[in-house]
């Protein structure tokens, strides 16, 4: 009988862990713990941080491919009017580089919970007492670091095959603002792994959050090649004001503090908005499939 | 051996010849359909995919063309419509991703859903499985170049010869060939490293990459043309564009279909041949369930 074996109501409280535990809006240890366990998991597969520093390659070439067989190599007339800057070749790349953490952040963050129910272990996951988001903080930090190092060799890579060059005196306010929307993309993809747990199939809702991302984002394009309506929607994707903000600092070399500080102040407010809308359309989506019993389900 | 005296068993054990394997390939298809079906996300994403992936590339087209027309492209190709020749070169995307992947890894979502012994154990042909699949991603991925050629025509002003609608077709059930020859090839690495999805990226994406579909081959560096040139894809989608944007006054015709023929079979042969050797050795070894 089952509850023969089963611990006695009593001594369960005993337990020194249960006993002191308090319910917390974060867990930093657990964070921790779940961002190590994920990076010892990255590390058994070394040859992945080599991969994803190539793949993409493959999948943002047909694109500067296609800009040379129309406008031939390099510069075009329109592209120059339309963006400020000469060479659409160097304006891709480093926002390709930029656009790798907000692919990483909707498909590794944001399918956390779904690539856990795949391996069996998210019901378990979900009995522990920690708080659900300070799991996705943990998965989020271990996904940023690979996601550097990759995004690093590709645009390596990427330079050195198109012969494109970036003032290198500008890494630390790049840093900031990389930062700052790696910040927010954590509560973008909060919102997406809520989303997940709802709708459970990973494949087509990543598909269609990624794609939709990709098009408002102005990477092979400036935002001004957008539609005015498309527009208003880009500056919301996280990575919008990152990208055009780390592409001037990078190309034209220059710190302008003014203009800086004020993408600054844009990307603490998305900060802030992604984290609150992230954090509640988790807790939305894990009630919801509480409550439906479907937590496991496929 | 009680059942094997039922009239059913007999006939079951006694089918044989094309009609019969085609009978069971459509059923898989059909199958496969109505999976697809019961996730209304997957009709939604089906909708509106071809769209999404066309849609960067004509924003990134118009920021450096300023136009719809190329005077570049025109000097590489001989048409200044940069619009239509990528609409059409693209169409065909979604086409080659849904055999490449959706056939190659047919067997693996068998396995996954546990249900890949029990047909292995049904008296079809093995690569049945493998070409009732294709027949899907073959309706699925032709729907899905008929919607984005017609919303290019609808909503971008992209014109085709309506006269090169039938040789066109003739263009994507050669293509088709060689492309299963890709299939089986990436079938056998899911079955010998189950995972191997990203050996599979790779060469989809590497096919992709060398294939005109948005540029001729003539921008990509030296060496890449000569493996675009090796490639069926290249000479399908250069055949598919060619009769779609000159009707029956394609003047590359002859060379189009002679090399995509000459590559379907190599590759069709190699494929296949693949395919049989790794399914008796993945089941020699009983390594068919591992996962």
């Amino acid at each position: 009988m089952l509850t023969e074996d089963a611990t006695p109501e009593a001594e369960r409280i005993k337990t020194p862990y249960l006993a002191t535990f308090k319910p917390r809006l974060m867990d930093w240890s657990a964070a921790k713990v779940f961002a190590l366990k994920n990076l010892r998991i990255a590390i058994r597969y070394p040859t992945n941080f080599l991969i994803w520093g190539i793949l993409p390659l493959l999948w943002y070439a047909p694109y500067i491919l296609m800009m040379i067989a129309i406008a031939g190599p390099g510069t075009s007339q329109s592209f120059t009017e339309l963006s400020g800057f000469d060479d659409f070749i160097t304006f891709s790349i480093i926002a390709v580089f930029v656009y790798q953490y907000v692919d990483k952040s909707i498909w590794s963050v944001g399918n956390n919970f779904r690539w856990e129910q795949f391996s069996g272990t998210l019901e378990p996951l979900f009995v522990t007492p920690v708080p659900r988001i300070s799991i996705l903080v943990g998965a989020a930090f271990s996904d940023t670091l690979q996601c550097t190092f990759s995004a690093t060799v590709l645009l390596v890579i990427s330079s050195v095959l198109f012969g494109v060059s970036y003032a290198i005196t500008m890494v630390a306010p790049i840093v900031v603002m990389l930062t700052m929307m790696v910040f927010a993309l954590y509560g973008f993809s909060f919102m997406i792994a809520g989303l997940i747990l709802v709708f459970k199939d990973p494949s087509v809702l990543t598909e269609l959050i990624s794609n939709i991302t990709y098009v408002l984002s102005p990477i092979t394009y400036p935002l001004q090649a957008l539609p005015s309506a498309a527009r208003f929607a880009a500056v919301l994707v996280p990575s919008t004001i990152a990208i055009i903000t780390i592409r001037e600092l990078a190309i034209t070399g220059l710190f302008q503090p003014l203009s800086f500080l004020q993408a600054f102040a844009s990307m603490l407010g998305l900060v802030i908005g992604f984290w609150v809308l992230g954090v509640l359309a988790f807790r939305w989506g894990e009630k919801w499939t509480k409550e439906k019993g479907s937590m496991g389900g496929f | 051996m009680e059942h094997e005296e039922t009239e059913s068993f007999r006939r079951m054990w006694a089918r044989a010849g094309f009609r019969a394997e085609a009978k069971a390939a459509w059923a898989i298809a059909i199958n496969i359909w109505k999976i697809e079906l019961s996730y209304p996300l997957s009709v939604l994403w089906f909708i509106v995919m071809p769209f999404l992936w066309f849609i960067p590339m004509l924003i990134t087209g118009s920021a450096v063309a300023g136009g719809t027309e190329s005077a570049v492209l025109n000097d590489l190709v001989g048409t200044r419509d940069w619009v239509t020749y990528i609409a059409i070169g693209t169409s065909i995307i979604g086409l080659t991703i849904s055999i490449m992947w959706g056939t190659g890894f047919s067997l693996r979502r068998e396995q996954n859903s546990g249900t890949l012994e029990t047909l292995m154990s049904t008296p079809i042909g093995r690569s049945t499985l493998v070409w009732g699949s294709m027949l899907h991603n073959l309706s699925h991925g032709g729907l899905g170049v008929i919607l984005q050629l017609g919303a290019a025509i609808i909503f971008f002003g992209v014109t085709i010869n309506a006269w090169g609608i039938f040789p066109a077709l003739g263009i994507i059930a050669l293509a088709v060939i060689g492309l299963q020859g890709v299939a089986f090839a990436v079938t056998c690495i899911v079955l010998l490293a189950k995972q191997g999805w990203m050996i599979v990226e790779f060469i989809s994406s590497g096919l992709l990459l060398v294939a005109p579909m948005s540029y001729p081959l003539s921008v990509l560096p030296p060496i890449l043309q000569y493996v675009g040139m090796a490639s069926p894809l290249t000479w399908s989608v250069e055949g598919f564009r060619g009769f779609l944007m000159n009707g029956l006054a394609y003047q590359g015709v002859v060379q189009a279909v002679l090399t995509l023929v000459i590559l379907d079979m190599i590759f069709f042969a190699f494929g296949a041949l693949m395919f049989r050797y790794t399914e008796r050795y993945v089941r020699a070894k009983g390594a068919l369930e591992q996962f």
